[in-house]
């Protein structure tokens, strides 16, 4: 029996000897994409097979599975997950925690820190190690409008005044943590968390209980208050859109419904502050394996899918933003009316850190409480008192 | 009170009286019940007793066949020629051993910590450590196998007590042929529930348990098998989902509750009565195009739930069909928030699901009204009754005592009842005064699956599984004993 044994394990030895040497694979993959580039990522994987025939042989399932999803999933399930998945920069620290991310291979480390965005590959890092491959930079959101509707874009009264007088509305999902920050980080508040290397949240720091604070829910209950004012941030079920702060991934929706009136722009000022917000990025992780052959597969394919040529490529089929610093100065890039309002709103944004999940309830709370008309004739020392306590339970995360 | 006095009282009188006595008889009966418990308890160590005792009896007046046979399950059976009953109890435990050997022992002994080993990285490639799920899954699954094995055991050993009076007395022992002949004969019954028993025991009640003892685990996204293990601890859980401390969900849970049964109630009886009187007003004498009004109504149950109920959901948003026209006739300047107001929020889900119940109640009391004898509504008239005295007197009555059952199984439904919540609502809208996910218009079955799906609470969402069947077993024991269905069973008949 031992002898059997040991066999065996010779026979192992050497086969993952013989197959370092050569790192092919040939199993099988699964990826997780966005259902809008479910075509183009089929495509790419076999673009990168015929560049690396040692993985010819290699069979890849890439499945249709949607960035919010594709994290939730991994979570609930690691070994059933994908191999790789793509996932949005605030999933991260839960993804790491949660043991579902392999840390990027350190070759392919250092290179994609030389060739993306400095905002991108700080939302890769986490406690000094990255863990996953910057795709896109153009998770952010800026605003969309009718040019026959509103005339000035600039200032938040004067939109909500233009869509009032033309009957149409201005959308806005105020009870998101997402969309929420415009208004907080716009004021000049702060709300980001600290993370260790594995994923743990360690401290936070917030500024919301301030005047600050204060004067961006004030402007968020008179927003709330307007009768053009309609929450919501998808464009492909809103009904009446004169504007709408909204992202790259609905400008097809955008272009459609608004004709030659589409316009794009960032977003405007109100109460004498210009909106801020959270910028963002998509990016490809590698789940953990236990085996090393499988994982050279993995890292060979998320650097390729996460290349200069590939960013490009996928710009031209679906209009995603690159992360990739020479795909970005791309002329057709730097002209698409999307992207250009995205980065012209880029410079007043806070690069979106990592965020607890409790964050996110929490800032549906205190937007659905406005909603709701709960604040609606509360005095200074009222809205502080909330914004306190919404800051407490915030920091109280942080400590667990 | 005597029977005489009762009568004498007003309506409302009568009421007041019969709840009281309810609460009166309240303290009774728990006791009654805590009592049977008992001496359940009582009993249970008793026949453990009275078995230890057949055992050692068995094991010292036994032959020697009989004594093996507490080594070598079925040596007895086999010895005395029943040779398929011993080689069932020698395979069997045969089967155990190998199972406990190379799985049960292993996953038991790690049952009292789940797992202590870490997933730990080698080069670059991971080695998952120990997976507390399937050291807590095998470990139930295994605690179920040796109560299994304990039970044959036992039987192994009364059967040969039962063998040796057998042959003592004269008589012959059923051969092989004879036990599978009886097996579809005077067993038939084994037979037939062996499969069932087995597949309930595998998928619900092993399920259950582990769903239970999750409860008392820190299972959730932080503690993620099979990167990270989880492990015990005790009634934390509960006192995080039930004290009123700041950091616990104690008052959103008790906000929670009373929505959850205030829901159940509208959503039952406003449901039940509304229908009954559609069912009455198409069932009226003169009303022309009966079998058109029914098909209009019965028309909202062929569309399937979801999609009328998200279409619903999008026409009563701010920006839906039903603000757009109010603010277009200028009958409102600002949309109605239907949403995201608690109040609207809740009157809408209770309005809107009236649409959805009332066809079904409609075809449920159309069927029941049809069968109330017609010569009890005509001496009750001739008698000078109203039509509401009629209802009150006849109607109501014949009703309540035939969906009786059905409007308590209908109240637990709409305690759970997932789909109209959560696809008008989501359980929105959320507020700073409630903590954990949990919204104004969320039962507790959909806070519980926020829990699971979004927040990958596990830990608590086993104990909200618990508190949902606590609510429902309560209310359910109580009512069912006060429906007239069950109290006065011989009323109708």
């Amino acid at each position: 029996m031992r002898k059997i044994l040991a066999l065996v394990l010779a026979a192992a030895m050497l086969l993952s000897m013989t197959a370092v040497a050569s790192a092919d694979y040939s199993g099988d993959l699964k990826i997780w994409v966005a259902e809008a580039v479910v075509d183009f990522t089929k495509q790419a994987v076999e673009d990168f097979k015929a560049a690396h025939p040692e993985y010819a042989g290699m069979t890849v399932a890439v499945e249709p599975v949607g960035e919010g999803d594709a994290a939730s999933n991994m979570i609930t399930d690691v070994e059933a997950g994908a191999d790789l998945f793509v996932f949005a920069q605030d999933q991260l620290a839960r993804l790491v925690a949660a043991g579902a991310l392999e840390e990027v291979e350190p070759s392919n480390a250092e290179r994609v820190a030389a060739e993306n965005d400095a905002g991108s590959v700080g939302a890769v890092t986490l406690g000094g190690k990255m863990y996953a491959y910057p795709m896109t930079s153009d998770n952010g959101y800026f605003l969309y409008y009718d040019k026959s509707v509103v005339t000035d874009p600039t200032d938040l009264d004067a939109i909500l005044a233009d869509c009032e007088k033309a009957g149409k509305s201005f959308y806005m999902e105020i009870n998101s943590g997402w969309y929420q920050t415009a208004f907080f980080f716009g004021a000049g508040c702060e709300l980001t968390y600290d993370t260790d290397d594995t994923g743990a949240l360690v401290g936070c720091n917030a500024s919301y209980a301030s005047e600050n604070g204060v004067k961006a829910l004030k402007t968020m209950i008179k927003l709330a208050k307007s009768p053009a004012f309609v929450n919501g941030s998808s464009f492909s079920t809103a009904t009446n859109v004169g504007a709408i702060v909204d992202g790259t991934w609905d400008a097809n929706a955008a272009m459609e419904a608004f004709g030659e009136n589409y316009a794009a722009c960032k977003l405007p000022m109100a109460d004498g502050y210009q909106l801020g917000g959270f910028g963002g990025f998509k990016m490809l992780g590698v789940k953990p394996q236990t085996d090393d052959d499988k994982l050279a597969a993995c890292d060979a394919l998320a650097a390729f899918l996460s290349s200069e040529e590939t960013q490009i490529a996928r710009y031209n089929a679906v209009q995603w933003g690159p992360s990739n610093l020479n795909a970005q100065k791309l002329e057709a890039i730097q002209q698409n009316p999307a992207l250009a309002a995205l980065a012209d709103q880029l410079q007043y944004t806070v690069p979106q850190g990592q965020y607890p999940g409790e964050y996110w309830s929490l800032a549906t709370g205190l937007g659905d409480d406005i909603l709701a008309d709960k604040l609606d004739d509360a005095d200074d020392a009222k809205l502080m008192e909330v914004l306190t306590n919404f800051q407490d339970t915030a920091i109280s995360y942080a400590n667990k | 009170m005597t029977d005489l006095e009762f009568l004498k009282l007003s309506g409302p009188a009568k009421t007041a009286w019969k709840i009281g006595n309810f609460f009166r008889l309240l303290p009774g009966r728990i006791g009654a019940g805590c009592r049977k418990l008992g001496l359940g308890i009582v009993r249970l160590f008793r026949s453990l007793g009275l078995n230890l005792k057949d055992l050692v009896d068995t094991f010292v007046h036994g032959d020697w066949k009989t004594k093996l046979s507490y080594l070598v399950m079925g040596f007895g059976s086999a010895a005395r020629g029943q040779w398929g009953r011993g080689l069932l109890f020698f395979l069997f435990q045969t089967v155990f051993n190998f199972y406990m050997i190379h799985f049960g022992v292993a996953y038991l002994g790690k049952l009292n910590t789940l797992g202590t080993i870490e997933t730990y990285k080698e080069g670059r490639r991971t080695v998952y450590g120990d997976n507390s799920f399937f050291i807590l899954l095998y470990g139930v699954l295994t605690l179920f196998f040796v109560l299994a094995f304990i039970y044959t055991w036992r039987v192994n050993i009364k059967q040969n007590r039962i063998s040796e009076e057998i042959l003592k007395s004269g008589r012959k022992l059923k051969s092989t042929k004879e036990d599978l002949k009886s097996l579809a004969d005077e067993q038939f019954h084994k037979t037939l529930l062996a499969l069932p028993t087995l597949g309930v025991t595998v998928f619900t009640i092993l399920p259950i348990l582990f769903m239970i003892l999750v409860a008392f685990t820190n299972f959730d996204a932080t503690h993620q098998p099979p990167s990270k293990l989880f492990t015990w601890v005790g009634w934390d859980n509960f006192r995080q989902l039930l004290s009123s401390d700041t950091a616990s969900y104690g008052n959103t849970f008790k906000q929670v509750l009373f929505w959850t049964l205030v829901w159940a109630f509208f959503a039952t009886f406003l449901n039940y009565f509304l229908g009954m009187l559609v069912a009455i007003m198409i069932n009226k004498k003169g009303i022309k195009l009966k079998k058109v009004w029914r098909t209009i109504l019965v028309m909202t149950i062929a569309i399937p739930q979801f999609v009328s109920l998200l279409y619903v959901s999008k026409m009563f948003a701010a920006d839906g069909l039903i603000n757009s026209y109010l603010m277009k006739w200028g009958w409102i300047s600002q949309p109605i928030p239907f949403w995201t107001n608690a109040g609207w929020a809740r009157f809408t889900i209770i309005l809107i699901n009236l649409w959805i119940g009332i066809p079904y109640l409609m075809l449920i009391a159309t069927g029941i009204l049809m069968n109330i004898p017609a010569d009890l509504y005509e001496s009750a008239r001739i008698d000078g009754a109203n039509a509401f005295q009629m209802y009150r007197k006849i109607t109501l009555p014949y009703m309540l005592f035939v969906t009786g059952p059905y409007l308590l199984s209908s109240f637990t439904g709409n305690i759970n009842n997932f789909n109209v919540i959560y696809l008008l609502s989501g359980g929105r809208p959320l507020s700073l005064e409630l903590s954990g996910n949990a919204g104004y218009t969320d039962l507790l079955i959909t806070w519980l699956y926020k829990m699971t799906v979004t927040d990958t609470n596990y830990k608590l969402a086993a104990v909200m599984g618990i508190l949902v069947f606590v609510v429902s077993a309560v209310i359910n024991l109580i009512v069912y004993n006060m429906i007239p269905s069950v109290k006065n069973e011989e009323d109708f008949q």
